[in-house]
């Protein structure tokens, strides 16, 4: 065997991993009451099947895919398909068993109900 | 040494990666990259197709209703207008807004007149479709050859 050949062989068997489309930032707004953390996230385009949700170890990720079908030629575009990736620390006090996620006109509603202990409480103050 | 025209591709394909890579990091590093709805510049980005004999649009606009947006053609002429309002929850406390809110509009120059009767308006996942027929005169004709 030539060393070409050997090439050839050995390009085979390593297998790239990159990414096809382009990653974009979504523009998010945090909103928090004594309950919970309320995250609102743009992603137009998107559908319920292509996002992902992932909160481990105090970091929660979102991943959303816009694959939109497209006919004809393009006269022009300002927007492509893209993966929207945003990631966020999230505190351990997170009920992640609770977490609801709703999604709307393209936007990302995610609900972090805060775990019992971490919620403030009143304090009864008595008079001796 | 390249043997195939597969590792000249996968060349380039390493370099736009890494250009990508370099877009992200020069354009707007830790902030949304593009898709922030800014007061200054409040327009839906879009995009504009040609397909036989209609043409289609698609404009993003995240978080609005159908009753929020409106759509206006004469002729060649289309604008595209609405207003984007807070969904911020009551008694909640604000941490970070970057999707703003406002109104904005936005008119077009097509390249060939519309049927203004037969446009189609579709609203999906924050995404507005549009279809519109060109008139007769602007259709494309199949020629006989005699």
């Amino acid at each position: 065997m030539d060393r070409a050949q050997e090439i050839v062989k050995q390009d085979e068997r390593t297998v790239e991993k990159t990414h096809e489309l382009y990653e974009a930032t979504p523009a998010v707004d945090i909103y928090e009451n004594d309950n919970e953390i309320l995250l609102h996230a743009d992603m137009p385009g998107v559908v319920k099947e292509n996002i992902s949700v992932d909160i481990d170890n105090g970091k929660l990720s979102i991943s959303g895919v816009r694959k939109l079908k497209t006919e004809g030629a393009a006269t022009y575009t300002e927007f492509s398909d893209v993966e929207f990736v945003r990631s966020f620390s999230v505190p351990q006090t997170i009920d992640v068993e609770k977490v609801e996620a709703e999604l709307k006109n393209g936007v990302l509603k995610l609900h972090l109900p805060k775990s019992e202990a971490a919620k403030p409480r009143q304090i009864e103050i008595k008079t001796a | 040494m390249f043997t195939r025209f597969g590792d000249i591709d996968r060349l380039f394909g390493t370099m736009n990666l890494l250009q990508r890579k370099l877009d992200n990091l020069y354009g707007a590093y830790g902030r949304p990259s593009g898709y922030k709805w800014e007061l200054e510049s409040a327009v839906p980005k879009t995009n504009l197709y040609e397909h036989g004999d209609n043409f289609e649009i698609k404009a993003e606009v995240p978080g609005l209703e159908k009753n929020n947006l409106n759509v206006k053609i004469q002729g060649n002429y289309l604008e595209i207008s609405g207003e984007r309002r807070s969904d911020a929850p009551e008694g909640y406390k604000t941490h970070k807004t970057e999707r703003g809110v406002g109104s904005f509009s936005r008119s077009f120059t097509l390249p060939a007149d519309v049927d203004s009767t037969k446009v189609k308006a579709t609203l999906k996942d924050g995404v507005l479709y549009l279809t519109l027929p060109k008139h007769e005169a602007a259709k494309p004709k199949k020629i006989s050859i005699n």
